[in-house]
């Protein structure tokens, strides 16, 4: 097991609405050690992006607050840091790479001009220091011709590049710990790869850890080490990679692994998990995914625990009581 | 979109096709020119009295193109000398409040909340406020000196542009590419001074060219009260209300600046409507 870059111990986000509070993020736990890729899997709104958003301590407040917990990086609490320290943090040690290549650009500067900026935040360079230093970046993510690419406008790049001049940007300081918000979805299918691959060789050599976020399965299989599952704000399960795919324990993993397409299965509908997540304002009584839950029984009524089974397991789910490891 | 090497040339582009704006663009460049070559354009002095009295009142001639006025000064020459006036004081004073404006309404819009509601509502009280008669207390309380003019319509000018802007950064503060900045660490003045005004260029520049035009209408105002610039110093509101009294005796005495401030605040309305129409993201996107 390596050793913890990254610990989120109990961590509350709550965002006050008019209609109520809504617990986004309702007392998650998870770590991600030095040079491991952790995947950060659910459905959209169960919190995953909010946990992004709160260990880079960017909670629009108001509405948003971190409300407790703590997060542990390098072993200081980055909830206790003043605004001041923490933007040194910021993609200078922890970087984050949001889904939404275009609208994560300025569309006023060129895209080599953003990622100097990037590196001009964190490093004391000069002029011609920092740019050649951005030509190398997009020569790193593979930017064909990067002098030339160096002065184009976000609006001149296809979708695929803009998300590498992302990853450029987000890398430029080589943080220790890269979150990727689903950085392929916004994307075509055979451009996800590229990305993914380019993420995946990135990755190697650089003793860094990736938080990938996402609610594609598939690339969790290709790209993680670790997989924690989160649904309505908490964590529901937690397991290596090949052991979450060849036994999942619980059954909202069943689920999502079950409605992915198979090689070799010919179905004329995939299946699915019936119903929706609920919403953060009105968290059910008992196991939050017991209304959709197709094993669900009499113990249900009450909120399991986090059991811890065998090989650094954790599933949320009664039917895992009394199998602990 | 289309792949115009940046926003600016493809504004650009468009710009130069449209007449209107073009012949506001040159008539301003003109009138800069004339501006700044007053002294080899006229062989007069535009402060000094001619040979008093068979020189007042010259209709015009060749020597006097456009007559002369009641001391005998050549009245192109004193229009000549005028434009320095109007146009340095409506620019610097636009570039004052722009720059004031700018600041409070992308610290408003961006930092939100209480600041917010403190800036908005102060803007509420100045813009309650009639202009003319702040500008005609402080004139009588303090000096006529074209510095105070200057000062005093950039400082009540500002509350229309900090409107402007805070309603553009609004829009602009919850798109990703400021999270994205947030995220590399930018702190907020850099997110406001580097990410938030350039995207509000556009809108903050064509307003300060359509407000030139007001503001050289309120300088020649002042003057035509008699509280803009103190005489002999030529300046075209002046040179109208000198006139007024031969209008009908010496009608170039006050024709010539009336039209010389029409076509100025013309060309800085038309240069403004281009500018709209050819930079302005709203209309092409």
């Amino acid at each position: 097991m390596p050793e913890d870059l990254l610990k989120i111990d109990e961590l509350k986000t709550v965002f006050r609405t008019e209609a109520g509070t809504a617990r986004a993020v309702d007392g998650v736990s998870f770590t991600v050690g030095r040079g491991e890729t952790v995947g950060l899997v659910g459905e959209s709104g169960c919190g995953k992006s909010v946990t992004a958003l709160s260990i880079m301590r960017l909670v629009a407040d108001p509405p948003g607050r971190i409300e407790s917990g703590s997060i542990v990086f390098e072993g200081r609490d980055l909830l206790g840091l003043s605004e001041k320290e923490m933007r040194k943090v910021r993609g200078n040690e922890i970087s984050i790479v949001f889904q939404e290549p275009l609208s994560s650009l300025n569309p006023v500067f060129t895209c080599g001009e953003q990622i100097r900026e990037a590196i001009a935040l964190h490093q004391k360079l000069g002029r011609r220091e920092s740019r050649a230093k951005a030509v190398d970046m997009l020569r790193l993510v593979r930017i064909p011709d990067p002098d030339k690419r160096y002065s184009s406008y976000p609006h001149q790049m296809s979708g695929g590049m803009r998300q590498r001049v992302m990853i450029a940007m987000a890398l430029s300081c080589q943080p220790k710990l890269l979150i990727a918000d689903e950085p392929s979805t916004a994307l075509d299918v055979s451009v996800q790869a590229q990305i993914i691959e380019l993420l995946v060789d990135l990755r190697v050599g650089r003793d860094m850890a990736v938080l990938l976020i996402t609610h594609d399965l598939a690339v969790v299989a290709q790209m993680a080490d670790r997989v924690v599952v989160m649904y309505a704000g908490s964590v529901v399960e937690e397991s290596p990679v090949e052991e979450l795919f060849a036994s999942p324990a619980h059954p909202y993993t069943k689920g999502l692994i079950d409605s992915l397409p198979k090689l070799g299965q010919s179905l004329e509908r995939l299946p699915m998990i019936p119903g929706t997540v609920p919403d953060p304002l009105h968290v059910p009584e008992g196991c939050r995914f017991s209304d959709r839950c197709q094993e669900r029984f009499d113990k249900c009524s009450v909120e399991p625990p986090l059991f811890d089974l065998a090989a650094g397991r954790r599933a949320r789910c009664w039917l895992c009581e009394g199998s602990e490891g | 979109m289309s792949g115009g090497r940046s926003l600016w040339s493809a504004g650009w582009a468009r710009f130069r096709r449209n007449p209107l704006a073009m012949a506001g663009a040159i008539t301003v460049l003109v009138l800069y020119l004339v501006a700044i070559l007053a002294p080899a354009l006229t062989p007069y002095d535009p402060v000094s009295h001619g040979d008093l009295p068979q020189m007042r009142h010259q209709p015009p001639s060749k020597d006097h193109p456009l007559g002369t006025d009641k001391f005998g000064r050549d009245v192109l020459t004193r229009m000549v000398y005028g434009s320095r006036i109007s146009l340095t004081v409506s620019f610097l004073a636009v570039a004052l409040s722009v720059i004031l404006g700018s600041i409070i309404g992308a610290v408003a819009g961006y930092t939100g909340g209480f600041v917010d509601a403190v800036l908005m509502r102060m803007v509420d009280a100045l813009m309650s406020i009639p202009r003319l008669f702040l500008l005609l207390t402080c004139i009588a309380l303090f000096s006529r000196s074209l510095l105070l003019v200057t000062l005093l319509l950039g400082a009540t000018g500002w509350m229309s542009t900090a409107r402007l802007v805070r309603a553009q950064i609004l829009t602009l503060k919850n798109r990703e590419f400021i999270s994205a900045a947030e995220a590399l660490g930018a702190g907020s003045r850099r997110i406001v001074l580097r990410h938030l005004i350039p995207n509000a260029l556009t809108v903050i520049i064509v307003s300060a060219t359509l407000r030139i035009g007001l503001i050289i209408l309120v300088e020649a105002a002042l003057s035509f009260l008699g509280l803009g610039v103190p005489p002999p110093t030529p300046s075209w509101g002046m040179m109208v209300y000198e006139g007024r009294e031969v209008l009908l005796d010496a009608w170039w005495v006050s024709t010539f600046p009336g039209l010389a401030i029409v076509v100025t605040v013309v060309g800085y309305n038309l240069l403004g409507d281009g500018l709209r129409d050819s930079f302005d993201p709203v209309r092409f996107t």
